[in-house]
C-alpha cells in the first residue's frame, strides 16, 4: 500500500486534500473541455447513470469537479466516493460533442476515463481507500493474481495455469496465450477454449512461466505501484522465455497492456499485442479454422465496453457469429449499445454491487426484447460474471464467444 | 456561502423522499449549481442550493413543496439541467428538486396515439423504446440527446422540426404539475388527459409552459405520438450573397409543402466560421457567403412529391444546390458540430479553449437582414473591447409550428474565454446581451424564441416587451406562490412582492 503520510499531502487550512499542482497541469485543459461545453451529452448513455440517476455521478461531474476543486470549493474527500460511480466504459468519451465533432479529423477524444483514473490513485496517495477495493488490492499484491474466487480462495500465480491441465502447453515461446484472473480462475471454459482454438488454427503457443494479473484493476481502482509490479513481472517473465508475441482472449488485459506498459518500459516495441478475436477472425477468413458443428440457437451479441467502446473492435466478433453453423444471430448495432455496459468494469461490482446488478439486469433485459433470442454472447469475461448472474434470473443464458466457437469447432467447452 | 438547512429541516425531508433521496454534502450541491451557460465560476458558491432531494413520486413533490412554504425556504425545479437561460440554477439557494428519478414511461395510449411519462426522461430515450411500436415523440432540439421532458416544459422548448410536428407546448397534450403550494393538478385543454382540443375554462396548460419553475414543478406529462417517418429528404443551397439566400429562405416557407420540417439560413460569418477548418468542412467555392438548408419529414409518397415542389422553388432562386453529400445523415447537427471549445479564436487568430454561447430570439421574417447587421456590430464591438470574444455566426430557422411561414428562431453564436472572465468583461457581456435583446424588440420580435429570457440582461427587458402582460404575470406568481418559494428571484418576479 503506497499511502503517503499527511504531512506529503496538499492539503487546504482544515487539513482536507486539494490538487497538486501536477495533476492541475496535467487535467487542468481536459477538464474545462467539458465545463466549458457543457452539454451533457453523456449523460444518458452513461451506465451507472441510467441507474442512479444522480447528477454526482456525469461525466460531467467528474470533469467539473476539477475546475471547482482548483477553485477551492471542493476537496477529494468531497468527491472520492463519486469516482467510485465509473465503469470506464468510455461511452461519455464518444458521445461527448467534443469527440463526436472534431474527432474524426483531429482524432480528438474527450478523457475523461483518465481523469477519473487519475482522481482515483490521488485518492489513494492521500490515503482516502475504498474498503473494498482496498482488500482487493492488497490480496492481488500477495497472491499476484486478483481474488476473483473470493476473500479467502487464494488465487496465486502457482495455480493461474490450472484452467490448461490436460492441454499439454509448453511454457513460453515466441507467442503466449495470456490468461488472467476471472477467465483463469472463475470462467476456466474460456482458456481452455481459447487454447484449443488457436491450436486448430496451426498457431504454436506457450503459457507463461508465472502470470500475474495484467495490473488494470489496480490502474483503474488507483493502486498504481501495485499495477506497475504487476507489469513489470510480466514483462520480465516474457523476456526470459523469449516471447515476443501476446494473445489476449481478454480486452481488459489487451487494453491494459497496450495503454499502461509502454510508458513503463522503453523496449516495449518488441512485443506485439493480439487480441484472440482478430486471431480467431483471420482464421476463420483464411479457411484455417472451420466450423462445423451447428448450433441451433438464437442470440445476439453484448458488444463489450472496452472492445467497442474504447478500441473500436466490433466488426471481428459479428464476423465470427456470422460463421458459426446453425447459429440465428440477432445483431443490435454497436452505436445502439453505446449505452449498454455490463457493469462489471473497472471493479464498480466489488464497490458497489447492487449498481453492477442493475446495469446488467437491464442489459439482459434488452436482449430479452428480440424476437426469439435466448442467448447473449459476450466477448470479455468480466462482464459474463455479473450478465450470467442476471441471466440466470431472467432466462437468458450467457456465453462466451470463444465457447461458441469452439464448441461449433467441435471441441469439448 | 449558502447557509446550512437546518437539522431538523434535513430529517423533514428525509421522513419525505428516504435518506437514499436526499443529498446535503457538497459535491451534490456544486455539480447542480450550472448549466451550460456561461456561469461565473468565481463566484460558484452564490448559486449552490441547501439541500438536493431526488424525489419518486408526485406526492414526495408536493411535500417537499409544502415543506418549503412551512419553513419560508426557496424550491429550485431541475431536470436536465441544460437550459441556457438558467432556470435551473439557484439564485437564493434553497432546495433543489432534482427530477431525473421520474424517467419512467407510465402508459402508452396506442388507441389515442400518447404516452404517458414521468418528467426525467429524455427524448432519445423516450424514442428508443417508442421506434419498436412505430411512433416517435418529435421535440427535437439540439440538446435532443441530454435534455429531458420536465425541462422542456419548464423552459416551452423549441423544435428543429416544429414546422412540421409543432414545438413542445404543442407536443404535450396535458400534464401533472405541483404547484408552488403543494396541490397536485392536471392541466391540458380542459380537463382530458387526451383532449387536444377543448374550450372548458382558461387555457391553463400555456400557463404552466415555459415558466422556468416559477409556478410549479411538473410530475408527469401525456404526449403526442407521431408516426415516425418513412423517409427524409433534405437539401443544402448555396448563395453569393446574404439577400438571396434570404429570399429564397422565404420562398420554401411560403410554399404550404405540408412535409417540411424546417428551414435554416446560415450567414455569412456562419460559414466563415465552419471554413476555420477546411479539411472538416465539406469544402466550398469561395464564392459561398451563406447557405440555405432545408428537411422534410412523412411518409415516403408526400416526402416525395414535396421534395420535387422544394427543389423547384429552389431552382427558380439564384442559389445551386450543394450535393448530395452534405446533405446526408444529420444535416442538424452538422450545423451545430463547430460549436465545441476547440473552435474558439482570438483576434489574431489563435486558438482558445472557448465556450459556446447562443443568444437567441424571434425575429419577424421581414426583419432579418437588418437585424443581422446589428446583431454583428454589437458582437464587433465586444471583441474590439475585450479579447476573450469570438463571433461564430448566426442561423435562422424556421419558428412557426406547423407551419414554415412567419417568424424566425434567430440565433448569433459567441464564443467566449471564460477563464479570461473579468467584472469589466461579464458586465460588458450582459450590456451586449440586452442590447441584442433590444434589437430584437425593435424590430417587432421577442427576446427569445426557445431558450428563455431570466439571465442577466435580457432579462431587464421583459417588462417592456410583455408591458401590461408583465403585470399580470406577477399578479399570477403572488397569487400562485404567496409565500415565493418556487425558483425565487426568477424572471424579476420578485417584484411582485415588492409592492405589496
Amino acid at each position: 500500500m503506497s499511502d503517503t503520510t499527511a504531512s506529503e499531502r496538499e492539503t487546504d487550512g482544515n487539513g482536507r486534500s486539494t490538487l497538486p499542482a501536477e495533476f492541475l497541469e496535467r487535467w487542468r485543459d481536459v477538464a474545462y473541455n467539458c465545463f466549458s461545453s457543457g452539454h451533457k451529452f453523456c449523460r444518458e448513455v452513461c451506465p451507472v447513470m441510467q441507474v442512479t440517476r444522480d447528477e454526482r455521478h456525469t461525466p460531467t461531474a467528474f470533469q467539473a469537479n476539477v475546475v471547482a476543486m482548483e477553485k477551492g470549493h471542493l476537496t477529494l474527500e468531497d468527491v472520492a466516493d463519486d469516482y467510485v460511480h465509473c465503469t470506464m466504459c468510455g461511452a461519455c468519451e464518444l458521445r461527448c460533442p467534443n469527440t463526436l465533432f472534431t474527432g474524426d479529423f483531429y482524432r480528438f477524444r474527450q478523457r475523461t476515463i483518465d481523469v477519473v483514473k487519475a482522481m482515483r490513485a490521488l485518492a489513494v496517495q492521500n490515503g482516502i481507500h475504498q474498503r473494498n477495493w482496498k482488500r482487493w488490492a492488497e490480496l492481488t499484491d500477495r497472491w499476484g493474481n486478483e481474488p476473483v474466487l473470493g476473500w479467502t480462495r487464494e488465487t496465486s500465480g502457482a495455480r493461474v495455469r490450472a484452467w490448461a491441465a490436460g492441454l499439454d502447453l509448453p511454457t513460453g515461446g515466441e507467442t503466449v496465450l495470456f490468461a488472467d484472473c476471472e477467465a483463469a480462475f472463475k470462467r476456466p471454459s474460456v482458456p481452455r477454449s481459447v487454447a484449443q482454438l488457436l491450436r486448430a488454427c496451426g498457431i504454436e503457443f506457450g503459457l507463461m512461466e508465472q502470470q500475474w494479473c495484467c495490473g488494470g484493476p489496480m490502474w483503474e481502482t488507483g493502486y498504481v505501484d501495485i499495477a506497475h509490479r504487476m507489469a513489470e513481472h510480466n514483462m520480465l517473465d516474457w523476456r526470459r522465455t523469449g516471447t515476443r508475441r501476446i494473445i489476449c482472449p481478454d480486452p481488459h488485459d489487451y487494453i491494459t497492456i497496450v495503454e499502461h506498459y509502454p510508458e513503463l518500459d522503453d523496449g516495449f516495441d518488441e512485443f506485439e499485442i493480439v487480441l484472440a478475436l482478430d486471431v480467431i477472425a483471420e482464421a476463420l477468413r483464411d479457411g484455417r479454422l472451420k466450423l462445423t458443428v451447428p448450433i441451433e440457437r438464437t442470440v445476439t451479441y453484448h458488444d463489450p465496453c472496452r472492445l467497442n467502446k474504447r478500441l473500436g473492435v466490433w466488426q471481428a466478433p459479428r464476423e465470427i457469429l456470422r460463421a458459426v453453423p446453425g447459429l440465428t444471430f440477432v445483431d443490435v448495432d454497436h452505436v445502439t449499445q453505446w449505452s449498454y455496459c455490463s457493469g462489471a468494469g473497472s471493479n464498480l461490482w466489488v464497490e458497489k454491487p447492487e449498481i453492477t446488478a442493475q446495469i446488467s439486469s437491464r442489459r439482459i433485459a434488452k436482449a430479452r426484447e428480440l424476437p426469439g433470442v435466448d442467448g447473449l454472447v459476450s466477448a470479455c469475461p468480466w462482464s459474463e460474471r455479473p450478465l450470467s448472474e442476471q441471466g440466470a434470473a431472467q432466462g437468458m443464458e450467457v456465453f462466451d464467444i470463444f465457447e461458441l466457437v469452439a464448441e461449433a469447432a467441435g471441441f469439448e467447452v | 456561502m449558502a447557509i446550512a438547512l437546518e437539522g431538523s429541516v434535513v430529517d423533514e425531508l428525509i421522513a419525505i423522499c428516504g435518506p437514499e433521496g436526499v443529498f446535503t454534502g457538497r459535491s451534490a450541491l456544486f455539480n447542480r449549481a450550472r448549466v451550460p451557460a456561461p456561469f461565473p465560476a468565481h463566484r460558484w458558491e452564490d448559486h449552490i442550493p441547501q439541500a438536493v432531494v431526488l424525489p419518486t413520486s408526485a406526492e414526495q413533490v408536493s411535500e417537499v413543496v409544502k415543506l418549503a412554504n412551512r419553513h419560508g425556504i426557496p424550491v429550485v425545479p431541475r431536470a436536465g439541467g441544460t437550459g441556457l437561460t438558467d432556470g435551473a440554477v439557484p439564485l437564493n439557494h434553497g432546495i433543489l428538486v432534482d427530477v431525473k428519478l421520474m424517467n419512467r414511461i407510465i402508459e402508452i395510449d396506442h388507441g389515442n396515439r400518447t404516452v404517458t411519462v414521468g418528467p426525467g426522461i429524455n427524448m432519445l430515450k423516450l424514442n428508443e423504446e417508442l421506434r419498436r411500436h412505430g411512433y416517435f415523440y418529435p421535440d427535437d432540439p439540439a440538446s435532443y440527446p441530454c435534455s429531458l421532458v420536465g425541462g422542456r416544459i419548464g423552459t416551452s422548448g423549441w423544435s428543429l422540426i416544429g414546422a412540421r410536428y409543432g414545438h413542445t407546448r404543442d407536443l404535450v397534450v396535458s400534464f401533472e404539475i405541483v404547484l408552488p403550494t403543494g396541490e397536485i393538478i392536471r392541466v391540458g385543454d380542459g380537463g382530458g388527459r387526451s383532449t387536444r382540443k377543448s374550450s372548458s375554462g382558461f387555457q391553463l396548460k400555456h400557463l404552466f409552459i415555459g415558466h422556468q419553475g416559477t409556478l410549479g414543478i411538473v410530475t408527469e406529462a401525456t404526449l403526442e405520438l407521431a408516426p415516425r417517418p418513412e423517409a427524409e429528404f433534405s437539401a443544402f443551397f448555396s448563395f453569393s450573397d446574404y439577400m438571396g439566400a434570404h429570399r429564397l429562405t422565404g420562398d420554401l416557407s411560403r410554399s404550404g409543402v405540408a412535409t417540411l420540417g424546417g428551414v435554416v439560413l446560415f450567414d455569412e460569418m456562419k460559414i466563415a466560421y465552419l471554413r476555420r477548418d477546411d479539411e472538416a468542412y465539406i469544402p466550398q467555392d469561395e464564392s459561398v457567403r451563406a447557405v440555405v438548408a432545408c428537411a422534410s419529414y412523412g411518409n415516403a409518397d408526400e416526402v416525395r412529391a414535396g421534395a420535387k415542389r422544394l427543389l423547384r422553388i429552389a431552382r427558380a432562386s439564384d442559389g445551386s444546390y450543394m450535393g448530395d453529400e452534405i446533405s446526408q445523415g444529420d444535416w442538424w447537427s452538422r450545423h451545430d458540430r463547430y460549436a465545441t471549445p476547440q473552435h474558439g479564436r482570438t483576434r489574431d487568430g489563435q486558438v482558445a479553449l472557448m465556450s459556446w454561447h447562443c443568444e437567441d430570439a424571434a425575429i419577424p421574417y421581414t426583419e432579418l437582414p437588418a437585424v443581422r447587421e446589428k446583431w454583428h456590430a454589437i458582437a464587433s464591438d465586444l471583441i474590439q473591447r475585450f479579447d476573450m470574444f469570438d463571433d461564430w455566426g448566426m442561423f435562422a430557422y424556421t419558428n412557426g409550428a406547423h407551419k414554415a411561414w412567419g417568424d424566425y428562431l434567430t440565433e448569433i453564436d459567441i464564443g467566449i474565454w471564460e477563464s479570461r472572465w473579468t467584472d469589466e468583461s461579464w458586465a460588458a457581456w450582459v450590456d451586449a446581451k440586452r442590447e441584442i435583446g433590444r434589437v430584437a424588440l425593435e424590430h417587432g420580435g421577442s427576446l427569445t424564441a426557445c431558450h428563455g429570457s431570466c439571465r442577466a440582461g435580457e432579462v431587464d427587458l421583459v417588462p417592456v416587451e410583455l408591458g401590461g402582460g408583465f403585470e399580470v404575470m406577477k399578479k399570477i406568481k403572488r397569487a400562485l406562490d404567496p409565500n415565493n418559494i418556487m425558483n425565487r428571484g426568477k424572471y424579476l418576479l420578485d417584484q411582485a412582492y415588492e409592492e405589496e
